[in-house]
């Protein structure tokens, strides 16, 4: 059979591919598709009429004040979380690869908050934060835990914060497990014997030998904060006075809640943009510093 | 050759299975109709009778022979609605807040203007001259008191009455306070008590509202200097003054101020008739009620709720539901507001004041029977069913800020302001 003409590959390819291909075209390409012509009308998520309206929507986009202040708090978000995500996880990674006394129960341990959906994650936060810590700090009078962090808007912040590192740390950490076990215990050794100390075997062998790791998952951790959702919902909602609504709940707000759904999806548009933009930046540059043994 | 094959079945059997997941939704509903053979879905917006709601279409089922299902969802109704009719599988019945009757109407919602029951309610909705929207009940807003509580202060019978005024409210308070309910009021943080039921008052309890509406639209609209909001804002700064949670409002969980007033640690709530259904929750006292928000004030709004008819059933006009289908929905309304079990489903099981003045209802929570003394008395002001959609969220945010004494009054209402001027007016 001749295996070099173009119907051939195309079989080889639809059996291969064709149903992910299909499923991937109708429940991504084709609502993205639609959502772009969307933006362009200013539908209210219901009625049968889509008005056209050319542009409108981008312009309502850019003068949406609460939408660049939502944007720019995601930002924030994002970077704290994604630093305080990664770091935890790598020395959670280190730590359970030592070889401590029940490394694998702590593995599972750890990574057990990321089975949690984030929805229950929030609810249960919201009760740590509301209660148990107010009644904490109450019975023992530690000032700062006397009232709920919920409730200001730093403290609000930090909350969210604090719950993605929870959340997040586990799942980055498995990732570092990997990376630390495909260092070849060759290299490791021949640093000892040449007289490394830990810390400089981590620095200057573990770390170059695993940057796909960091790659994986500063990708994964950026992508998930700046789209944040079900924490931002479950959590806080928004509040106190609209001071943590992040960048995908002004989208769903504005597309579902203020009925404006031609504004939403010209806003998520943006978001996504902003999301790719960051991500392959990051993924370029961290593919350029991988080095290998 | 053999491989081939086998890759060929695998791929067959996902497909299938795929298409298998797609089309078991529209199934769903279609199953086990004996009887007429026709099917109808209801869809639900009050999560606290859904349960009510599942027995009773069992009953109604076997009664009629008219299949009937009921859905809940947690989405935001407007959004669910949406869902639907993208989807092009659309409820036959839909109960739905007011606001959403006004946008989907034009499109979606059958005329009912023939329907016997429309001659017996003052709450129904037209659009376009039509009657489209069922009124399901009467709800109202007001300050939700407990009664055991306040006598085992005061020693002395509690009169709601006699506490239309600010000055006696604040009596009433200080009094409690001294006698030991150190913080006898709660006040509830959530956006949609603080905008759309509480800052709401404030525009529906003007003597023209669409009037006042238009002014804020226009900018011309004096809120600072309005009799109205500083009247309503007393009260408010005197609840905030008497609030349990004063030093951090904005903490307060709904779930803790209504137990706690439905236990008489706190006697006094702004909120509505359907926080029974969380009061119920709780070890409640039977001797509680609604009155009015007091205020210093003699144009009668202090002997007042405000609300009236509370969620709005349409019948589905598109293609994908059929004449039968319209028929069966229609006699389903009409087996509420006529039959009298259907009556008793409304008042007794699910417990809503009946908007229907030949539905008699004895068996009612305390806080519905004031809210249908009060209606029953003609002493409800209308709800202003118009405010945009975003009135809520950005509003409470501002209010929130207020009670967590983030900004002052002049401020909070040049911010009302504000944002009626940037608003979007609803089209009605």
């Amino acid at each position: 059979m001749k295996t070099n003409t173009f119907s051939y590959k195309c079989r080889l390819y639809l059996m291969f591919a064709g149903v992910s291909t299909a499923v991937f075209a109708a429940v991504v390409i084709i609502p993205f598709i639609y959502g772009l012509y969307l933006t362009f009308t200013s539908w209210d998520g219901v009625s049968k009429q889509k008005p056209f309206v050319a542009l409108q929507n981008y312009m309502a986009t850019f003068a949406d004040t609460a939408y660049w202040q939502a944007l720019g708090r995601t930002m924030i978000y994002s970077v704290i979380a994604v630093i305080l995500v990664n770091v935890v996880a790598f020395i959670l990674a280190y730590m359970v690869t030592s070889g401590v006394k029940g490394q694998n129960f702590f593995r599972a341990g750890f990574f057990i908050p990321n089975l949690i959906g984030g929805i229950v994650l929030g609810y249960i936060w919201k009760f740590v934060f509301n209660r148990a810590f107010v009644a904490l700090g109450e019975s023992f009078s530690i000032g700062f835990l006397s009232t709920s962090w919920l409730a200001t808007t730093n403290g609000a912040m930090l909350c969210l914060i604090i719950v993605s590192v929870w959340q997040y740390a586990g799942y980055m950490m498995l990732i570092y497990v990997a990376g630390f076990m495909s260092v070849s215990s060759d290299v490791l050794e021949a640093a000892s014997i040449d007289g490394c100390t830990d810390v400089q075997t981590i620095w200057y062998i573990s770390v170059p030998l695993m940057v796909s790791s960091f790659v994986q998952c500063l990708f994964l951790t950026i992508t998930r904060c700046f789209m944040v959702y079900d924490v931002n919902l479950s959590l806080t909602n928004g509040e106190p006075f609209n001071s943590s609504v992040m960048g995908a709940m002004h989208v769903y707000n504005q597309a579902f809640t203020y009925k404006n759904y031609g504004t939403g999806q010209a806003e998520a548009l943006i978001l996504f943009i902003i999301c790719a933009v960051v991500g392959v930046l990051q993924v370029y540059v961290g593919k350029k510093a991988e080095v290998s043994a | 050759m053999k491989n081939r094959l086998v890759v060929m079945i695998l791929t067959a059997a996902t497909v299938s299975s795929l298409m298998a997941c797609g089309g078991g939704d529209g199934d769903a509903a279609s199953g086990g109709a004996e009887g007429t053979g026709v099917s109808i879905t209801i869809f639900n917006s009050k999560s606290e009778v859904q349960g009510q709601f599942e027995e009773m279409a069992e009953e109604y089922s076997a009664k009629t022979g008219v299949n009937v299902e009921v859905y809940y969802s947690n989405d935001t109704v407007a959004a669910h609605l949406a869902t639907r009719y993208s989807a092009n599988d659309p409820y036959t019945l839909a109960m739905v807040d007011a606001k959403d009757i006004y946008s989907l109407a034009e499109d979606y919602a059958s005329d009912l203007s023939d329907q016997e029951w429309v001659d017996k309610t003052d709450y129904e909705i037209s659009v376009n001259d039509k009657v489209v929207g069922f009124p399901v009940c009467v709800e109202a807003r007001g300050v939700i008191y407990n009664a055991d509580a306040i006598e085992a202060v005061t020693g002395e019978t509690f009169v709601p009455e006699d506490y239309t005024t600010l000055d006696a409210f604040e009596g009433l308070l200080e009094k409690l306070a001294a006698g030991g309910m150190e913080a006898p009021a709660g006040i509830m943080k959530e956006d949609w008590s603080l905008a759309a039921h509480y800052l709401a008052e404030t525009y529906e309890q003007q003597s023209d509202v669409e009037g006042f509406i238009s002014d804020l639209y226009a900018g011309s609209a004096d809120l600072a200097g309005n009799e109205k909001w500083n009247s309503m804002m007393d009260t408010f700064d005197v609840l905030m003054k008497y609030n349990y949670a004063a030093s951090s409002p904005v903490a307060a969980e709904r779930e803790v101020t209504e137990q706690k007033l439905a236990e008489g640690d706190i006697a006094f709530m702004f909120g509505g008739n359907w926080d029974w259904s969380v009061i119920s929750e709780y070890d409640y006292t039977e001797n509680m009620g609604m009155m009015p928000v007091p205020q210093n004030t003699n144009d009668g709004t202090n002997g007042k709720l405000v609300g009236g008819g509370s969620k709005y059933f349409f019948i589905d006009s598109s293609d994908n539901t059929s004449e039968e289908q319209r028929q069966a929905a229609k006699d389903f309304l009409n087996w509420l507001v006529q039959d009298g079990e259907g009556n008793q489903f409304l008042t007794e099981k699910c417990n809503l004041v009946p908007a229907y003045t030949n539905i008699s209802a004895a068996a009612l929570d305390p806080l519905s029977v004031s809210v249908k003394k009060y209606a029953d008395g003609n002493l409800l002001i209308d709800n202003y069913n118009y405010l945009p959609d975003d009135h809520l969220s950005v509003c409470g945010a501002f209010m929130q800020e207020y009670l967590a004494g983030k900004t002052d009054r002049t401020a909070l209402a040049e911010k009302v302001a504000q944002y009626w001027m940037a608003a979007t007016p609803i089209e009605h």
